[in-house]
Parts: structure tokens; C-alpha cells; sequence
């Protein structure tokens, strides 16, 4: 029988060990696209899903069940990443660093021509340009799909703040990217 | 029309803006479709921002790093209590329960008694003011104290109802117990003339009866409907009770 991941969190939430390892197993990939994206840092995105998930089951008996379980972990993963990119102000280490994927050999698009590792390292730069908040609410919005109220809850901050993040996100990321283009 | 700036069409682009008819305008504008196609294959290129890939194993790799951390957790108050009250339920521990339901029924009966002559005299308090105590303790105090243990059991009881699917034993036969010690408490507040308790704990019965008796029989709209009432509403008045009582005071 296929127990519905309601029913899993119930279960976890009530300290069920094998319930969260399934929800382990299955928001880990979601969860390490989020924190690579928010930090750019294989790494460092490794060791925030880790930690995301410590904290999550921590924390799970506090999940309300009316809330998507998905936007919790997403706020927990956030979280875990803002604390990560204070701690490390890696915001600094990333212009002085070859772009990860000059390095490794996994990535979803093949980088084999000079335009396209020009697009990605272009477009991998204008993330980090952005700030914390304009990245986090662009990223949920932009790969996640996340609805503006939701990112709003993720976030803690209004729907406003978050259409503003999103807003200047959108118009930095336009002119970084602009010239590409036309290539 | 209004001027249709970049960030509508932002919001056009992400499915969020208000107004529906703005896709028309926009197509029916050569001016407007340039700006709003400029704007997709621009955000378009964000797309390259593509993560390494993980293996398919990934989950399992990241479970192994962080169960034996997972241990490090201290089971929080509603975790310990869950336990308790799975405990109630196994054979070795039947006596346990059925003694503490005694202890209740007796509490319940020596506070009402108690409370009643109060309501005669003076309701709270002795003539000079002091509480009334009870061969020499705080009656309303150990009331007070006894509700909200009942309290956190049936706050226990409705969280787990509210996260289930399906009926369970358990569940049936905690919300009889929590039936029963709701009864006599709600008499207890009563006869003490705690007359906010008394209606709080009277709104929770008709919940807790039909948790008791018509939960497994009940269609899965109802079950649906009792649990949004739950989750939209009672948990939190049950968590607002609970903080009420366990102040020094509770004015009735």
C-alpha cells in the first residue's frame, strides 16, 4: 500500500524514524537544487541539506499539517543557507573562484562550446550579484515555483517585499544577461 | 489603460498578475509583445543556472550521514507524552490507566464537593480573602493544575487526529478517556463557579463524542470536516485554555 506523504508526516511527526527517512528520500535532490542555487557551492549545498533536514526533524512536530511540507522545508533550507552565507561570506570567495563547473564533470548541460559556458557563467555571476533576498525570492519563484504568497511565508517578509525582491532581481538579472542574447 | 510597466510584465510572465486581460493587451500590442518577449529570452538564460547533478542514491547517502545525528534529538513534551499515552493502551500498563482515570474521577469529585460549598459562601475565596483550601491544599490550584494536564492530553489527541487518515484504536479509545475526564472536569468548574473553564471544556465535548463514537463510523467528508475544524480553530483555543489556567489566576 502506497501511504500518502500526509500520512508519512504524521508519522514522523510523532517520532516515527523510518517515516522521515522516506521523506528524506524524497525531497533530497529538491532540496540540494535549492541550496546550490541559493549558494553556488557544491559543498556547501551538501552540508545544508544536511543540516536542513537535522533541523526539520527537530523542529517537525511544529509543521502544521494545512501547510505544504514542501514550503516548510524550502523556509528550513532558506534558513540554513542565509546562516551559511554569513558564516561564510561566500558571496566574497565566489569572484575570486572558477565557477564549479569548469571542474566537474555532472552537469545537467554539457558545456561544450565557449557561448555556453559563457551563458552559465554569466548567469551563474548575476545570481551571486544578488542579494540574499533578491536571490532566495527570484530562485523560489524562478526554478521552484513557488507562488509569490508562499514565498512571502518562506521568506517571513509581505507579498509586497517579496514582488520588490522579485522586481529587482528580474531587472539586474535582464541587464547582465541582455547582452548574451543577441550571441 | 494604465502605462504597463516591466514589472507587470514580470508578473505576466510568472502566471501572477491580477488582471486577466493583460495577456490580450500584450499580444495585441507589436510595441508591448517586443518588450515582453526581450523579457522571456532574457530570463530564459537563467535557465543555464543548472545545479551538478546528484545520483540517484543521493537521498539514501544524505539518510546515512545524518541518522546517527538524528539521535542527538530529546524528545519534546508532546513526544514523551504520546508515549505515555500509547503506554495507557498496552496490557502491562492497563492498571496504570485505569488508576489514573480513578485518580481523576476522585479529583473531579473532591473539588466539585468542595467548590459547592464555596459557591454558598463566598465563590474563591474564604471570608478573609485567602484561597480556600482543601485539607490543606489549593483546590483551585490543583483544579487548575489537573486541567491542564487533561488539557495537553486532549491537545496530544486532536494533533494526532488532525494528522491521520484513518481511525485508529488508539485514537478511539483515548478520546473515551478524554470524554470521561472532560465530563467530570467540566462539572469540577462548574460546581467552582469557573464558569469560562466550564464552557470551554462543555464546547469540547460534542468533538470529543464524536471522536469516541462516531469517528470510525463516520464517511471520510466527515472526518475531513472534524479535522479542519480541529486544525482551523480548537487547537488553538485548547493551547489558549491551557495557558490560562496555568496562570496564577483565572477569572471565571
Amino acid at each position: 500500500m502506497i501511504q500518502t506523504e500526509q500520512k508519512i508526516i504524521g508519522k514522523a511527526i510523532s517520532g516515527d524514524r523510518s517515516a522521515f527517512r522516506e521523506l528524506v528520500l524524497e525531497h533530497s535532490h529538491a532540496m540540494f537544487r535549492l541550496a546550490w542555487r541559493l549558494t553556488s557551492d557544491e559543498v556547501a549545498a551538501e552540508d545544508i541539506v544536511q543540516e536542513a533536514f537535522i533541523k526539520a526533524w527537530r523542529n517537525i512536530g511544529r509543521f502544521r499539517m494545512e501547510s505544504s511540507f514542501k514550503s516548510w522545508l524550502h523556509r528550513i533550507t532558506v534558513n540554513t543557507a542565509m546562516d551559511h552565507l554569513r558564516k561564510h561570506a561566500r558571496r566574497k570567495q565566489f569572484e575570486t573562484e572558477e565557477p564549479e563547473w569548469e571542474s566537474s564533470g555532472q552537469q545537467g548541460v554539457t558545456a561544450d562550446t565557449g557561448t555556453q559556458i559563457d551563458i552559465r557563467k554569466q548567469t551563474q555571476t548575476a545570481m551571486m550579484n544578488l542579494s540574499d533576498a533578491e536571490r532566495t525570492a527570484l530562485l523560489l519563484k524562478h526554478y521552484e515555483g513557488h507562488s509569490i504568497d508562499e514565498i512571502a511565508r518562506i521568506m517571513e517578509i509581505t507579498t509586497g517585499a517579496c514582488k520588490q525582491n522579485i522586481f529587482r532581481a528580474v531587472k539586474k538579472m535582464r541587464i547582465a544577461l541582455s547582452p548574451l542574447v543577441a550571441t | 489603460m494604465n502605462k504597463i510597466t516591466d514589472d507587470d510584465l514580470t508578473l505576466l510572465y510568472y502566471g501572477e498578475h491580477d488582471d486577466p486581460q493583460l495577456a490580450r493587451t500584450v499580444a495585441g500590442s507589436e510595441r508591448l509583445s517586443a518588450r515582453y518577449d526581450a523579457l522571456c529570452s532574457e530570463l530564459q538564460l537563467a535557465d543555464a543556472y543548472l545545479p551538478p547533478q546528484r545520483d540517484g542514491d543521493y537521498g539514501i547517502e544524505v539518510w546515512q550521514k545524518i541518522s546517527p545525528r538524528l539521535g542527538e534529538k530529546q524528545p519534546g513534551t508532546m513526544v514523551r507524552l504520546k508515549s505515555w499515552l500509547v503506554s495507557l493502551t498496552k496490557p502491562r500498563f492497563s492498571l496504570a490507566g485505569a488508576f489514573s482515570l480513578v485518580l481523576v474521577v476522585a479529583l473531579a469529585f473532591m473539588l466539585g464537593r468542595n467548590g459547592g460549598q464555596e459557591i454558598v459562601n463566598s465563590p474563591g475565596e474564604t471570608p478573609d480573602g485567602s484561597a480556600v483550601t482543601l485539607a490543606g491544599i489549593d483546590s483551585k490550584r490543583l483544579l487548575n493544575q489537573s486541567v491542564s494536564g487533561h488539557l495537553e492530553q486532549v491537545n496530544l489527541v486532536l494533533t494526532q487526529f488532525a494528522n491521520s487518515d484513518e481511525t485508529s484504536a488508539n485514537e478511539t479509545t483515548y478520546a473515551i478517556d478524554m470524554l470521561v475526564a472532560n465530563r467530570l472536569y467540566r462539572q469540577a468548574a462548574s460546581a467552582r463557579g469557573e464558569r469560562k473553564l466550564a464552557a470551554f471544556l462543555a464546547d469540547l465535548e460534542p468533538l470529543l463524542i464524536e471522536l469516541a463514537y462516531g469517528a470510525q463510523s463516520g464517511s471520510p467528508a466527515t472526518r475531513e470536516r472534524m479535522q479542519q475544524e480541529v486544525r482551523e480553530g480548537l487547537l488553538f483555543r485548547v493551547r489558549i485554555m491551557n495557558k490560562e489556567v496555568n496562570k496564577p489566576e483565572i477569572s471565571a
